[in-house]
């Protein structure tokens, strides 16, 4: 009794640190890092091709402007030049709150994350990191295992168990990629913010979070779902490990991701409004594709 | 009799042997892969790369990509409905803002472009307008880029750049119509020009 007690107490503890730990600036999602897009990460040729790639179809919308004197030179439909705007848009009731988070973690990431991550990249070399970001990587498959599993991609898990075990054993404890090198095994990700996107759940209003940037109350509820789906806190019953073992896979993810937030900032006019929709699209991009 | 006989086959071959329209005019693939292609041609010359032949490079760059991106459309769009209560000197200075946003934002983001390959993976048309999905592979990552096309008489022309996902156009008429709610078109078309400067300036 006494032992459960502790453990549930450790969750709580690892839960409310995970959520400090786990600021991923931009429009990358709170879940997961690919590390497929890490530089470095090298890839066969013949994954170039489109071979059954999901190809989104974009042009659903209504041509919501449709400019007869661009189209066919002839003014004479001037009249019918309409504007319709597309029924895509993020329910912000909370934009004021929002954008105080939003510039929290604006200074977050400048003051302390950035510092943090440049210090870290100076002291390992990209390769090293790369290898940590593997093991990490190799740890989370449960979480994809499980979503891919109630998605209803037998398959996918199927690849997500394969490359599992067999970065665990001749990848050494998941530090090299060999599923992807010797297998093509291709990482598959999955969270269950986007089983529960799958299931028919929509967004809900957009939340900017301290620490954890864009989110909605879908993707606030997977996250607390893949909290649980992490196999380490099973494991330690240690807080301050999963603390350090957290900090430190963020850090690396961070030192190894390109720098989504400041090119965000560099390209918008009102960077909050730029990320939340870039983050709207994104996540029903994802949905949409699984 | 026999002349009719003879206009009919003449008629039949004819129909036959004449290439059907549509291949006249080239699809938008064909359309976009040379613009992609100088574009790549101008980036890995020699002869234009750093910084002090930034402004060369760019105008050849804007050269070849204006020939294919329609700037004036993606003006009216991001504008949206506000683009009608503007006056036509109004809509022209409004285009030459957007556009030199639009070339610092895309451009800028090319510039970065270090031998990456574009593989044109398919191609959807819906009436008159198109999407073409690249994918670039940058070290193994594979980064699809959808360009969004309209049929502009014979020619097929970029009106949104779509990356994963997130669409170009519809990101700045979001940050627009913000914008536009607070500040009016003038307080938006101040916000632009000062955006340009801070590119010019530093980046």
């Amino acid at each position: 009794m006494n032992l459960r007690f502790q453990r549930y107490a450790g969750m709580k503890r690892f839960l409310l640190l995970f959520l400090i730990s786990a600021f991923i600036p931009g429009a990358g999602g709170a879940a997961d890092i690919d590390l497929s897009k890490a530089p470095g990460y090298k890839a066969t040729k013949e994954d170039a091709s489109e071979g059954g790639r999901y190809i989104p179809d974009l042009l659903t919308d209504d041509p919501f402007i449709s400019d007869p004197v661009q189209l066919s030179g002839d003014p004479v439909f001037e009249d019918d030049f309409t504007f319709k705007k597309p029924p895509l848009r993020v329910s912000d009731p909370l934009e004021p709150l929002n954008r105080v988070f939003f510039t929290f973690n604006d200074k977050l990431y400048f003051w302390v994350l950035k510092p943090a991550s440049n210090a870290y990249s100076a002291v390992l070399p990209a390769d090293f990191r790369l290898i940590i970001g593997n093991f990490f990587n190799n740890l989370a498959a449960p979480i994809r295992f499980i979503n891919n599993i109630l998605q209803g991609e037998i398959e996918e898990a199927g690849v997500v168990l394969g490359r599992f075990l067999i970065n665990s054993t001749m990848g050494v404890f998941g530090l090299g990629d060999v599923a992807y090198r010797e297998f093509g095994l291709e990482p598959r990700d999955a969270d269950f913010g986007q089983t529960l996107g799958r299931w028919g759940i929509g967004g809900g209003i957009y939340l900017c979070a301290p620490f954890l940037g864009p989110l909605n109350v879908r993707d606030s509820l997977g996250f607390i779902g893949d909290v649980y789906m992490h196999p380490v806190p099973y494991i330690t019953d240690d807080a301050t490990q999963d603390v350090i073992y957290l900090a430190e896979g963020r850090l690396n993810a961070l030192s190894l991701s390109p720098p989504v937030y400041e090119e965000l900032k560099r390209i918008s006019l009102d960077p909050y409004v730029a990320a939340r929709q870039a983050y709207y699209e994104y996540r029903n991009s994802i949905i949409e594709s699984r | 009799m026999k002349l009719v006989t003879q206009a009919f086959c003449l008629a039949i071959f004819s129909l036959l042997f004449s290439p059907p329209v549509y291949t006249a005019e080239p699809g938008p693939t064909e359309q976009l892969q040379p613009i992609i292609n100088g574009v790549i041609a101008i980036l890995t010359d020699d002869a234009l790369k750093g910084e002090a032949n930034k402004i060369e490079r760019r105008k050849k760059i804007m050269d070849v990509v204006s020939s294919g991106f329609d700037f004036r459309e993606m003006s009216r769009r991001v504008l949206g409905s506000t683009w009608n209560t503007i006056s036509a000197e109004d809509k022209d200075a409004f285009t030459v803002q957007m556009t030199k946003l639009l070339e610092n934002v895309y451009i800028g983001k090319l510039e970065t472009y270090s031998g990456e390959k574009v593989d044109f993976v398919a191609e959807r048309v819906k009436g008159k307008r198109a999407q073409v999905t690249t994918i670039v592979d940058h070290e193994g990552a594979k980064l699809p880029i959808h360009y969004i096309m309209q049929q502009e008489r014979e020619t097929w022309m970029v009106y949104d750049i779509n990356i994963e996902g997130v669409s170009l156009i519809k990101n700045y008429m979001e940050q627009f119509s913000s914008i536009l709610r607070t500040e009016q078109y003038e307080g938006l078309v101040k916000v632009i020009e000062e955006k340009n400067k801070t590119f010019a300036e530093g980046k």
